[in-house]
């Protein structure tokens, strides 16, 4: 295998695949990417978990294949200096030899035989979005997968379709995030849970890239498709929380408030509210005359943050971890949101128009 | 209002309920022992009969045999006597709701303002003494005062079948000449250390300085001053507040088991009366933990957060796991126990999901089923209803 390319984008192919392998298995092949050289040169990542192939441009002289170290591989990659670089493989001595500018690698590399193949996925169940999409829904639901593994369903995001409708959903039993989106075309219906570590991975990918994404599920895995990268992920295996039921659909005072300046104060009330060795107090809520009282009052001092709010329904005293408030709100971009309480039981907090999304909170109780 | 508290005390507990099932034990010295031939062979509990012959708790047993050759010794049943327990607060039950139970034999009625219901402090103290008389066959002593030290000191002074009033303005005479170790609360080293000081009498420590007492005993020290004083604000509470709790039982099985299947059903039993307690005082535990003590005396404990439950199922359930995850079935074990406990310090309760799902119908139904479980043997009880699991394997 002999190929030359630049240094850059190998290194960007290189980052991506490396978000698939896994530097703690106990299989050294696992911890390799592999490096094909066919039509085109295709990196791949596999931890069975989660699979990434990569398209790098490149000129290619030789065909061929081999598997190196992924942590090593990335690091001479990543600190080369920027020019092309060219891979030589001889299967022999079982060499790369790395090339660029007036710096030269010679690695022990492992036959590419017995490197998993990334799993088929059957190309049915598809629809399409745009990578910006994909990304909103996936950062305005992650925060709140769960992190139990004794409720493992709960570690992934559930994501449905319905009448055109995609849900995409996370919830780790104190709070919801519901995203939704309508989608254009006939897609068809299913519903299916994504690891959490998954989504992040393809957020991390995604940062960058503007592009359309193809998304196709079987029964067990899931794929996005970018033209110049993959990545095949397992799905967790069990029935989701039946959310809907848990939404309520009533209320006792709905008020609508400026998303950044509830978001800010009640960022300042956690400076008070956040204890040390990881225990939370709450703030509390306080609504009464199209005001938003928010309090806190702990061991450390006490702070008070007004905000003016428009108000409807009677005046209601409630108390919340601050912090599931913080993380819902840092990700809804719309300027105004209306939120829905309840004395005792859960919160919701909707856009002022439209149902994009919804997200709940329960309460903490005194 | 002046408080008006009980202390019901009953006497010689485990040998009475013994009599009062067997009547040919009565007027003969008679006691509650471990069996000699195993390791327990201790006196748990003579009655009064077997005290003339200065036969006392903890004796060993072949002490009491040299003191009284002609005593009648009984194995204890322990489940017997919960509930004998369970009955005897069923019916102080029937007196007031406010009831405080500090030992299996003993409790706290709070009867304030029940003067008007049941007659005078002593008419209604008389009445309680008779109907357990009558109905459980078992005697008591009743100690009648303002608040619960008293109340419990007065309960001391006359054994059995006695009934004293010990009232805030009796104390100079009646408590203050007492040495201190009959001062409840005081034990043999706090005993020493009073004694040292040149405390002697429960009214020296009545008149000591606050400072001294801090010194020698800390908080504790002021505590025992206030007492001495009479002054006791405490409330008779049906399940005292604490901020961390454990419920437990444990059991010194008669003979060294090394059947695993013969262990569980141990486990289920006791984990039953940690529920019955758990639920009593609607207290529910996130860690449920498992003592196995073998032969030779090495104790391992294991423990295993649950969701908070006060079900006996979820309580076994967990217990039954670790037990098979610890369980080493070349030693013998001679003691297992469980325990529910939580050291829930927070204040606040983050409702969750699961809870609210849960505690919905098909949740609530074992919650609903075990606390039938637990009224139906109020009433009828502890035997009336039983587990399959206990049934099957006592029949083979």
């Amino acid at each position: 295998m002999k190929l030359v390319c630049s240094r850059e984008n190998l290194h960007n192919g290189v980052n991506i695949v490396q978000k698939a392998v896994s530097a703690k298995s106990t299989m050294p092949i696992l911890q390799g990417i592999l490096i094909e050289a066919g039509d085109t040169l295709k990196l791949t990542g596999n931890d069975l978990e989660i699979g990434i192939e990569c398209v790098v441009e490149s000129d290619i002289m030789e065909k061929g294949s081999v598997v190196v170290n992924a942590k090593m591989f990335g690091e001479i990659i990543r600190k080369l200096p920027d020019s092309d670089v060219s891979l030589d493989y001889n299967e022999e001595s079982g060499i790369v030899v790395i090339k660029c500018g007036k710096s030269l690698f010679k690695i022990h590399a492992m036959s590419s035989e017995g490197f998993p193949a990334l799993p088929e996925v059957k190309k049915e169940n598809s629809f399409s979005v745009e990578s910006s999409l994909l990304r909103d829904l996936i950062r305005q639901t992650i925060f709140a997968v769960g992190t139990d593994e004794f409720r493992a369903i709960l570690t992934g995001c559930l994501i449905e379709s319905k009448n055109n409708e995609l849900n995409f959903v996370a919830l780790d039993g104190f709070r919801i995030a519901l995203r939704k989106h309508n989608l254009e075309g006939d897609i068809p219906d299913f519903s299916l849970v994504v690891p959490g570590k998954t989504l992040n991975e393809i957020l991390k990918i995604l940062q960058y890239t503007d592009c359309d994404i193809a998304i196709y599920n079987s029964k067990n895995q899931i794929l996005f498709d970018a033209g110049n990268f993959k990545l095949v992920s397992r799905l967790l295996e069990g029935e989701f929380f039946n959310y809907r039921n848990a939404i309520p659909e009533d209320f006792e005072t709905k008020i609508t408030v400026d998303t950044k300046e509830l978001l800010s104060s009640i960022e300042r009330a956690y400076l008070i509210s956040i204890e040390e060795q990881g225990r939370n107090y709450p703030v509390d809520f306080k609504l009464y005359n199209d005001t938003l009282m928010i309090t806190s009052d702990t061991t450390k001092g006490s702070v008070k943050e007004e905000l003016e709010v428009e108000m409807e329904g009677s005046d209601l005293e409630v108390s919340f971890n601050p912090l599931y408030f913080i993380e819902a709100l840092r990700v809804i971009d719309d300027e105004k949101i209306n939120i829905y309480f309840r004395s005792i039981g859960a919160c919701t907090i909707k856009p002022t128009e439209g149902n994009s999304f919804v997200y709940m909170i329960l309460p903490l109780l005194k | 209002m002046k408080r008006i508290i009980f202390l019901v005390d009953m006497n010689a507990f485990f040998i009475s309920c013994e009599m009062s099932r067997n009547k040919s034990l009565k007027g003969k010295p008679a006691a509650v022992a471990g069996d000699p031939k195993y390791r327990s062979g201790i006196i748990l509990a003579p009655n009064y009969e077997a005290r003339k012959y200065n036969i006392k708790t903890t004796m060993l047993v072949h002490e009491a045999k040299k003191l009284c050759p002609d005593l009648i010794l009984v194995p204890p049943d322990h489940k017997f006597y919960s509930q004998k327990s369970r009955e005897v607060m069923g019916i102080l039950s029937r007196y007031t709701p406010v009831i405080q139970q500090n030992s299996i034999d003993e409790a706290w009625l709070d009867l304030t303002g029940c003067t008007l219901l049941f007659g005078s402090p002593r008419e209604i103290a008389e009445n309680i003494m008779k109907t357990l008389m009558v109905e459980l066959d078992l005697w008591c002593s009743i100690g009648i005062s303002e608040n619960k030290f008293l109340a419990k000191m007065a309960s001391e002074r006359k054994k059995p079948l006695g009934i004293t009033e010990i009232w805030v303005s009796d104390i100079k005479e009646k408590i203050w000449p007492l040495p201190v170790r009959e001062m409840y609360g005081i034990g043999k080293q706090t005993e020493k250390k009073l004694v040292e000081m040149g405390l002697f009498t429960i009214g020296d420590i009545a008149a000591c300085d606050q400072n001294i007492l801090y010194e020698a005993l800390g908080k504790y020290g002021i505590e025992l001053k206030r007492l001495a004083n009479g002054i006791d604000t405490s409330p008779v509470e049906a399940s005292p507040v604490q901020d961390s709790k454990s419920i437990s039982r444990s059991e010194t099985l008669a003979r060294d088991i090394t059947d695993l299947e013969e262990a569980k059903v141990v486990l289920m039993e006791l984990a039953e009366e940690v529920g019955i307690q758990a639920r009593e005082q609607n207290f529910k535990g996130k860690t449920v933990s498992i003592t196995i003590r073998y032969s030779d005396f090495k104790t391992v404990t294991r423990q295993k957060t649950v969701k908070p439950t006060f079900l006996t199922k979820e309580i076994y359930k967990a217990g039954e796991k670790l037990l098979e995850e610890n369980w080493n079935d070349k030693k013998p074990v001679r003691l297992l126990g469980i325990g529910l406990s939580s050291n829930i310090t927070d204040k606040f309760t983050q409702l969750n999901l699961f809870d609210i799902i849960e505690s919905a119908p098909e949740g609530k139904k074992q919650e609903k089923l075990e606390l039938a479980m637990d009224s139906i043997r109020k009433r009828f009880g502890m035997d009336v209803i039983k587990r399959a699991k206990i049934l099957k394997d006592n029949d083979d």
